[in-house]
């Protein structure tokens, strides 16, 4: 793969509110190149999209504080980046495109004028020249009649085209790194594919790295290199693609798996849901956030947070589970058989 | 925005219809005898003839209404028994003072939109602890202890200000002098001053709302500063809503008006009225009522058709 | 804030934007905690808020001295302040103006030496009534009109809401003003008056409210379980749509205090033997000037206090139940 972009280290961020410390992201490391797209997927409330937020230094603060950890731009470290500093960044370096395009819009600003804010800030252009490069961006991401769309307000826009044009403008200023915030999640399915083509697309034409938060694997099966699973702010398991998908060693990733519709499912391999609630971010066990609702779990899950394994190229896990005996049990569910054949 | 203002004008004459129809029930259908409620306690029987055969008291109801519309129309309003003047006259005469002081007062009112984005945008500090404090207490003051205290204060006391009366205005509502302009200073200030407590506390409420919103941080992951954040993302978001909130305040501050007049004993609609109601003499308070009601619909109707403007989601979708 | 009609002109009368705690978002999001419940997690946002603590235990306070004065009115001695509110004592009002505070008389005598503290506390028994009868008035009419209305739809809908609009056109005070000219002075027609007129808030918030349940499931299960509509309407969907008229109930009640302080200033509210803080506002105004300011200022300061009590805890009852957090 190509040149390392982003070098994250241990990373921590908390809330701090009435009722106790929220520890929405705890220690959670990953790495992104060039042209490589990583997948963070966790359920709501595992930490993913606090994460992404922490990179851009977006947490709202009061309640919010990145606590611990490193973050790597390159050779920068963004965590000292003064605030004059870290606007440079965003947009330009690294650039967001958020869940919900109804509400991230500014109702009352043409999407012209949104697209061309950015290039006039981080490119040094004239407003003339951002504007039509706006209306070239919203050609390039697949809106017809661009020309005169870029004169219209978001609300003459449909879902999928708004979050077009959020692409379009995530990509106004060539960023090294694009972060994804479940794109797909508020939009029809049929929509749905179609942004992560975009995505995609623009992905090759920029170079940059992508960083795709979700909740549905079938995307990132799609379009990730490689996936960080979370749970309850942590890692529980990272992995290449196949590995993820083929080895998984993590019984959250199992369940992860096991909820997932596939087009060659039978009877046996029913969809199984993960039984129980998420857990309480202000008061985790001292161990791994996943007792409670593991199936699988020992008195020592509960009490301690089991260190990092290796399990194959580019593959660890955080599981107390003994390696071995993860192989057997894994063969024993359902949704694995056919893999082991 | 064609369609908005049709629906708007529509929605305007059923409202009028409707504030005729309750005028007119409260004046004439009430238990007793309208006329002898309309010429006064010590009117004589042949002017209680006169009048309920002036009024037509014989029909019924619905023709009582169309006559009583029908002279609404002609800018007959009847006759004040107090005076033996027509009520339509003292209203002219006494509008400006009321209309200069709720203009004085909105001017004073708008200053709470800046508190308020101020206190939003310092959440958790001291200022933004004291400003919301002192918001909640000004907002729940009766404008008629607020004026009060002010005229005993800086009338009295400090011997800054006149303590009542008002003064002559050009063109209309313009003071004309320094005096005109210093009597009015006490009451509009009394009554904005309440109005800049409801105001900013809305404000921050907006601007907290908008400053967390979606759209917002989508600026900010832009990269544009605080400040153009703020001015170009949050500023007219936050405003819009409180404006309609102010619009619809409007009614509130007509009847501060009123008891403000009053304290300061500062002749206009609200002093007439208070008088008025002294002699129950129901025609003037009907009349000031109605007028002041209709000063209230069409500066909301105003309010209205300005922020649709504003927001390019009724300009243009209509 | 609070529900906009779509049309886009007159809306309810408190017009109030929440301001949901930021804290209390996060809180929802990444806790699993189960909800307790409506109450109890409103009371759980709620005792945060610092302002709405203040507000509540004012209420308590002037509801339970309202309370035990209301009790008092029904005993012989007819009180339960230290002394008698009425008892005239002209050796306590040298020159007609009273005497200043003093540790027998803490807030004063008035001009006719009756003791000041004596009739603040008895008006606050008068002053709470007004509040809480014409917001019971107001609330019955609009319980009953609100659900019909959102309920049934079509033109029932539409007569009912164009009149609550014609309610809203009218300046409030003026309104209740004019009222109060044809029906004359007195408590009981303070009530009236005040409570007639706001009838419309509370149907608008119960109509808003009703529609919005009323595509719910749970309301099509109990229709297919041949429930009438009355008793779907009363037994299904108003309680699970009280929480912003319980805002407008206590925002209410201090505007109907603080409406009856305005009448009764302008002399045609509450009269005597009666008396409200406005009431006596108005009997004690002229005093201030003389020097007297203990009389006039007791009575404003329980006034502003007890209406700054049902504003913020109105507020902040409102930004603990937003829609935004989950139930």
């Amino acid at each position: 793969m190509g040149e390392r972009l982003l070098t994250v280290d241990g990373l921590s961020t908390h809330f701090f509110t009435y009722a106790g410390v929220v520890k929405a992201v705890n220690g959670v490391s990953f790495t992104l190149d060039r042209k490589e797209t990583l997948g963070i997927v966790g359920e709501s409330g595992s930490g993913k999209t606090v994460a992404a937020l922490s990179l851009m230094r977006l947490i709202p603060d009061p309640p919010g504080k990145i606590v611990e950890g490193s973050l790597m731009l390159g050779d920068r470290d963004l965590r000292k980046l003064s605030d004059e500093e870290i606007r440079q960044v965003r947009g330009n370096d690294i650039a967001m495109i958020f869940q919900d395009p109804m509400t991230s819009l500014n109702p009352v600003l043409k999407i012209g004028n949104q697209i061309a804010e950015a290039i006039i800030l981080h490119q040094d252009k004239g407003k003339g020249e951002a504007w039509k490069m706006a209306a070239e961006l919203l050609d390039r991401v697949g809106i017809p009649d661009a020309e005169k769309r870029v004169n219209q307000y978001p609300f003459e826009f449909s879902g999928g085209m708004r979050q077009r044009a959020m692409i379009a403008m995530a990509i106004s200023c060539n960023p090294d790194i694009l972060i994804a915030d479940e794109p797909t999640t508020a939009l029809d399915v049929t929509i749905q594919a179609q942004i992560i083509d975009v995505i995609e697309e623009m992905q090759q034409a920029y170079e940059s790295g992508v960083i795709l938060i979700t909740h549905d694997l079938g995307v990132v099966a799609e379009i990730a290199d490689k996936v960080m699973v979370m749970y309850g702010g942590r890692t529980v398991e990272y992995g290449g693609i196949d590995e993820i998908f083929y080895n998984p060693h993590h019984p959250y990733t199992w369940g992860l798996l096991g909820s997932l519709p596939r087009l060659d499912q039978t009877e046996k391999t029913r969809l199984t849901p993960i039984k129980g609630q998420p857990p309480d971010l202000i008061a985790l066990p001292s161990g791994c956030p996943f007792v409670g609702r593991c199936l699988y779990e020992r008195p020592t899950c509960r009490n301690q947070w089991p260190a990092l394994e290796i399990v194959g190229p580019e593959h660890g896990v955080n599981c107390w589970i003994p390696e071995d005996e993860r192989r057997e049990v894994r063969a024993s569910l359902p949704h694995f058989q056919e893999y082991a054949k | 925005m064609i369609t908005y203002i049709v629906r708007r004008l529509f929605q305007l004459v059923i409202v009028l219809i409707g504030v005729t129809i309750i005028t007119f029930l409260i004046m004439f259908a009430i238990p007793g005898d309208p006329a002898r409620q309309l010429a006064g306690k010590n009117a004589t029987p042949e002017r209680i003839a006169a009048i309920r055969l002036q009024l037509g008291l014989n029909r019924s109801l619905p023709v009582q209404y169309v006559k009583f519309v029908g002279r609404l129309a002609h800018g007959d309003l009847g006759e004040s028994y107090q005076l033996q003047k027509p009520v339509l006259q003292m209203i002219w005469e006494n509008a400006p003072n009321t209309i200069q002081l709720a203009l004085a007062a909105v001017l004073i009112e708008l200053l709470g939109i800046p508190l308020g984005i101020y206190s939003a945008l310092r959440q958790y500090t001291f200022w933004d602890t004291t400003l919301t404090t002192a918001a909640l207490i000004i907002w729940g003051i009766p404008v008629f202890v607020l004026g009060l205290f002010m005229q005993w204060f800086f009338g009295l006391k400090l011997n800054l200000l006149p303590l009542i009366g008002a003064g002559d205005n050009v063109l209309w509502i313009i003071p004309a002098n320094w005096n005109s302009f210093a009597s009015l200073i006490l009451p509009a200030v009394t009554l904005g001053l309440i109005e800049v407590a409801y105001i900013s506390y809305m404000q921050r409420a907006s601007m907290l709302e908008v400053i967390r919103s979606d759209y917002i941080r989508t600026a900010r992951a832009k990269g544009l500063s605080e400040r153009k954040v703020v001015t170009k993302h949050a500023f007219k978001n936050a405003v819009i809503p409180v404006m309609t909130i102010a619009g619809i305040d409007l009614g509130a501050l007509m009847g501060g008006a009123i008891l403000t007049e009053t304290v300061f004993a500062r002749p206009g609609i609200g002093l007439m009225i208070y008088q008025a109601i002294g002699a129950r003499d129901l025609p003037v308070v009907a009349g000031g009522v109605l007028f002041a009601t209709l000063v209230y619909v069409f500066a909301n109707l105003f309010v209205d058709l300005g922020y649709a403007w504003v927001d390019p989601r009724i300009r243009l979708e209509g | 804030m609070a529900e906009r009609d779509t049309s886009g002109s007159q809306v309810t009368q408190d017009l109030t934007i929440s301001t949901v705690s930021e804290l209390d978002l996060i809180e929802d999001k990444y806790s699993g905690r189960k909800p307790l419940g409506l109450w109890a997690d409103t009371w759980r946002r709620l005792k945060r808020n610092h302002l709405a603590v203040v507000g509540m235990c004012i209420i308590i306070v002037f509801l339970a001295v309202g309370m035990t004065e209301e009790i008092a009115s029904f005993t012989p001695k007819g009180y339960l302040a230290p002394y008698n509110p009425n008892a005239v004592n002209y050796a306590l009002s040298p020159k007609g103006l009273g005497s200043p505070p003093s540790w027998s008389h803490p807030f004063g005598t008035d001009y006719l030496g009756r003791d000041v503290f004596s009739r603040v506390l008895v008006a606050t028994r008068i002053s709470m009534l007004v509040g809480v009868i014409a917001v019971a008035i107001a609330l019955i009419i609009g319980l009953i009109l609100g659900p019909i209305s959102g309920y049934y739809g079509g033109w029932v809908d539409s007569v009912i809401m164009r009149t609550a609009d014609v309610f809203f056109a009218f300046p409030y005070i003026l309104f209740v003003l004019l009222i109060m000219t044809v029906l004359g002075p007195g408590l009981w027609n303070v009530f009236i008056a005040i409570g007639i007129l706001g009838w419309a808030t509370y149907a608008r918030l119960n109509r808003g409210s009703v529609l919005s349940v009323k595509a719910m499931e749970y309301v099509e299960a109990a229709r297919a379980q041949g429930a009438s509509d009355l008793r779907i309407i009363f037994r299904h969907v108003l309680p699970n749509t009280m929480a912003p008229v319980y805002v407008a109930i206590a925002m209410g009640i201090g505007g109907a205090i603080v409406t009856e302080a305005a009448l009764s200033f302008l002399g045609i509210g509450i009269q005597p033997p009666n008396a409200s803080w406005g009431k006596m506002i108005a009997d004690y105004l002229s005093y201030l000037a003389a020097g007297s300011w203990w009389m006039l200022t007791f009575p404003s300061v329980f006034l502003v206090i007890t209406v700054f009590g049902f504003i913020s805890f109105g507020n902040g009852l409102r930004d603990a139940t937003d829609p935004k957090l989950k139930e």
